[in-house]
């Protein structure tokens, strides 16, 4: 690598950042040279995404100090740092789905005079980055009909076309197929190259080690350290991180496996898009087996758990449950025959956000004795049930009368998961189970599945994480455009045999 | 609901009062001696006081009615309807039907007001759950259905044949009493207020409350978790034009004693007012409301002792209505910024 630390041109120092009840950034601070990769990492709420959206001009620190380029930044809008060279791909990208990708690429910032855009001139300017840095992209597609994974290509292209010198990417690989993301940290090292800065948000932290040349972890808004990657091993980043020891990647219990519970055949089911059409989707789950999904987002694993727990219409094949055909019964009917489900989104289905914790925990139960009698609802059970869960699962803050809006993701996730798993039904389908969650809740999460796993409960796991699918299953099928590309026992799951899958490749 | 938001409520009726007197000042009057008058309009004297009560309970009853229908999220805005057949209905009962020892009766008519009225609103309750027609279109035409309907009958069959677009007077087994005569106030406020109570009661404290809050407030969680959306929102309509019909029962056997063509201007729009401004919040609906009663009444008095006109009160509540609107968008604005955070 012929990469020295030379030329610094961004340094944050003692920033501090408050937002009402919280301490967001306290006295953080990154620096960057010239043509280096440097990494950011922390858990969800770290405090991150805000220290970038600081330098991005989006907010004004409290106090602190910003230097770009040796000058003193009295104070940043989004337009000066976009100016100073400064680019930022957001978790959501940021485009108009209507518009093509050569529309978006060039919105705001149109080559031309006199209102008429000049596109064989913006064609040329485009074209010379998706030379060189041998980005792929159709122009002329709509953004709506693009992958995940071309969407993000288009925003660098945004960034890069406003004269980006320097780009911030927060989270980027969060929804990449392991295929893609590889494509990515290609880009970004033809970038390097090419002497452009990148600060890369991540909390993944496998990919900080390949990617970066120096790493910055925050912790509770602090900065904890700097460290060169040679410097740290992935368990070091990590207990960093969340300031103890953790461990991800749990041991998968054996699957004793036994009776058949849940029979999945042939079923078709109308999708939000196209692609997500199930077209003949057949599988088996057993007790005490853990059954992974995988697949790249959008291709019929919603639908798929929709289908199964009632929400949505199957319109041919079968699902029998113990025996029995569940096949478009109500929700209440599925839950009724032993079927626990979290939800993808939880801030959609999983909770009420204008629920208390307690109301949020007691929505299987509270039509039942002994939390209600006739119609009234007996609050004293109910709080102490909620109080028995919230201990059990660690949700905090432990006050059962907050409303579910003011819950961080990981212990809005861990309600769902409390209230799910507490249902003690023959069958958990879970979906999503830590995306967006912290990486001390996500630990938990994971262990309370194996555990139930253990105890004789089958699940039924879709998770966009191929990590999480490789730790926690035992079966994995692969979903690619609403059929299943494949299934691998755990014993032959790589990332690369199901990456090939997830994109519709074939495996010998 | 926290105690900042009475203090909110208590701060935003000073501030329009002022601007009230503002007005007056304006037009060239004393505002003390003006809201003076207005103050015993509404609360000095027992026909005052009276009457105050007697505007007060349609417009509670109304608002409740409207507030239960948006806790399932639909916007009833037909409760006018159901309240002017609950009050036809309420006045059948009380004259037709004949022999019945007097608690009884009463309770017969109101059962038959408070049916009406829910069956009434079930239609676009059915509409909306079932085939996602806007309720706000078919409450709203429905209204004039209803309308119209009532004063066809007290033209034709139900007429008492005076001249007049009523119905014969209902006998004395179903009149309401009386009370603080020689007002219109009678035991209906103790109905009314029955009615607050065991409201408050279904939505804070029993399971069928529960659904309607998670109905209303997360549809999607709530057919997750098995509760079956269309039928709450029916069930919440259904309730909502029940207390619509009794709100029109408790006019007919009470303040009029029979039904009377055109009785009602709009009352329920104003208790829709009241439970818009109150967020729906039971306990804040009912201060609205015994508000909104004693400015609409204390009016009366004030036009009657100064020559300022009635319809200066209603500039008062309009000013009301944008502050308690505009605290709202401020409120909205905190959450978005605790939720950047």
């Amino acid at each position: 690598m012929d990469f020295k630390l030379i030329n610094k041109i961004i340094e944050m120092i003692n920033i501090n950042k408050s937002f009402p009840n919280v301490k967001a950034v306290d006295n953080a601070g990154i620096d960057l040279y010239q043509g280096e990769i440097h990494s950011l990492v922390g858990e969800n709420g770290a405090g991150k995404t805000t220290l970038m959206n600081i330098l991005y001009g989006l907010y004004q620190p409290d106090s602190g100090k910003i230097k770009i380029r040796g000058k003193d930044m009295e104070s940043l809008t989004p337009r000066v740092a976009i100016e100073l060279g400064i680019g930022m791909i957001h978790q959501e990208f940021m485009l108009v789905r209507e518009l093509t990708v050569l529309e978006n690429i060039i919105l705001g910032f149109e080559l031309g005079k006199f209102g008429r855009i000049d596109f064989s001139k913006t064609k040329e300017k485009i074209n010379y980055y998706l030379d060189n840095y041998n980005l792929e992209i159709p122009l002329n597609k709509k953004v709506r009909d693009i992958s995940v994974g071309e969407a993000q290509r288009v925003e660098i292209i945004k960034t890069l076309y406003r004269s980006t010198e320097i780009l911030i990417l927060d989270e980027p690989t969060a929804v990449l197929t392991p295929q893609e993301t590889k494509k990515l940290f290609e880009i970004l090292n033809f970038l390097k190259k090419d002497n452009k800065s990148i600060i890369f948000i991540s909390h993944k932290l496998r990919e900080v080690m390949e990617i970066s040349e120096r790493i910055t972890i925050m912790r509770n808004g602090k900065h904890v350290n700097t460290v060169n990657k040679e410097d740290v091993s992935i368990k070091e980043l990590a207990k960093m991180m969340v300031g103890r020891e953790v461990f991800l990647n749990i041991k998968r219990e054996p699957c004793k496996k036994s009776k058949k519970i849940l029979s999945v055949r042939d079923i078709y089911v109308t999708g939000e898009k196209e692609l997500s059409k199930l077209k003949g989707v057949s599988f088996d789950v057993h007790r005490g087996e853990v059954v992974g999904v995988a697949g790249v987002d959008g291709n019929g694993q919603s639908e798929l758990v929709e289908a199964l727990t009632g929400l949505r219409k199957i319109e041919k094949g079968d699902v029998t449950f113990k025996g029995k055909s569940i096949k478009n019964l109500s929700p209440i009917e599925i839950r009724k025959a032993g079927i626990s489900h979290i939800p993808e989104d939880r801030n959609l289905r999983g909770l009420n956000r204008s629920f208390t914790l307690y109301e949020n925990l007691i929505a299987n139960h509270f039509n039942k004795k002994p939390y209600s009698r006739l119609i009234q609802l007996n609050k004293k059970k109910i709080t102490k049930y909620g109080n028995r869960l919230i201990k059990e699962f660690d949700i905090r803050p432990a006050i059962g009368n907050t409303v579910a809006v003011n819950l961080s993701g990981g212990n809005a996730q861990k309600t769902v998961v409390a209230r799910e798993v507490d249902m003690n039904a023959d069958l958990l389908i879970a979906s999503q189970p830590t995306r967006g969650v912290d990486v001390g809740s996500t630990e938990a999460i994971r262990n309370t599945i194996n555990y139930i796993k253990k105890k004789g409960v089958a699940v039924l796991l879709v998770s966009a994480d191929l990590e999480e699918i490789l730790s926690l299953s035992d079966v994995i099928l692969v979903m690619y455009e609403g059929k299943i590309s494949g299934i691998i026992p755990a014993e032959k799951a790589r990332e690369d045999n199901i990456g090939i899958l997830m994109t519709g490749g074939k495996v010998k | 609901m926290r105690r900042s938001s009475y203090l909110n409520l208590l701060i935003t009726i000073i501030i329009s009062l002022i601007a009230g007197g503002i007005i007056m000042i304006l037009l060239g009057h004393n505002p003390f001696k003006v809201y003076a008058e207005l103050f015993k309009g509404a609360f000095i004297g027992k026909f005052n006081i009276g009457n105050t009560l007697g505007r007060f309970v349609p417009i509670l009853l109304t608002a409740i009615a409207f507030a239960i229908s948006f806790k399932v999220s639909v916007f009833n805005a037909g409760v006018e309807g159901e309240l002017y057949l609950g009050a036809i209905a309420a006045a059948w009962a009380g004259f037709a039907i004949q022999g019945l020892p007097k608690v009884l009766h009463i309770l017969v008519c109101m059962i038959v007001a408070t049916i009406v009225g829910a069956l009434w609103a079930a239609v676009p309750g059915v509409l909306k759950a079932y085939y996602r027609v806007n309720e706000i279109c078919t409450t709203l035409l429905l209204n004039y259905v209803a309308i119209f309907f009532t004063s066809y009958l007290v033209n034709n069959q139900l007429s008492s044949h005076t001249g007049i677009p009523q119905t014969p007077k209902v006998l004395p087994s179903a009149t309401l009493t009386m009370i603080l005569k020689p007002s219109k106030a009678n035991i209906g406020i103790f109905i009314t207020l029955a009615v607050l109570l065991f409201v408050y009661w279904l939505i804070h404290y029993t399971t069928l409350g529960y659904k309607i809050r998670s109905v209303g407030s997360n549809p999607f969680f709530s057919d997750y978790v098995g509760i079956g959306t269309k039928k709450i929102i029916v069930i919440g309509m259904l309730i909502s034009g029940g207390i619509g019909g009794l709100a029109g029962g408790i006019e007919s056997l009470g303040t009029y004693n029979r039904f009377l063509d055109g009785f009602s201007q709009f009352i329920a729009f104003d208790g829709m007012l009241a439970s818009l401004i109150a967020r729906n919040n039971i306990k804040m609906i009912f201060i609205i409301a015994l508000f909104l009663a004693s400015l609409k009444n204390g009016a009366l008095g004030m036009e009657r002792f100064t020559s300022v006109p009635k319809s200066i009160v209603d500039a008062i509540i309009a000013i009301f209505i944008l502050l308690t609107s505009l605290e709202g968008l401020i409120n909205i604005r905190r959450k978005v910024k605790t939720i950047e955070a």
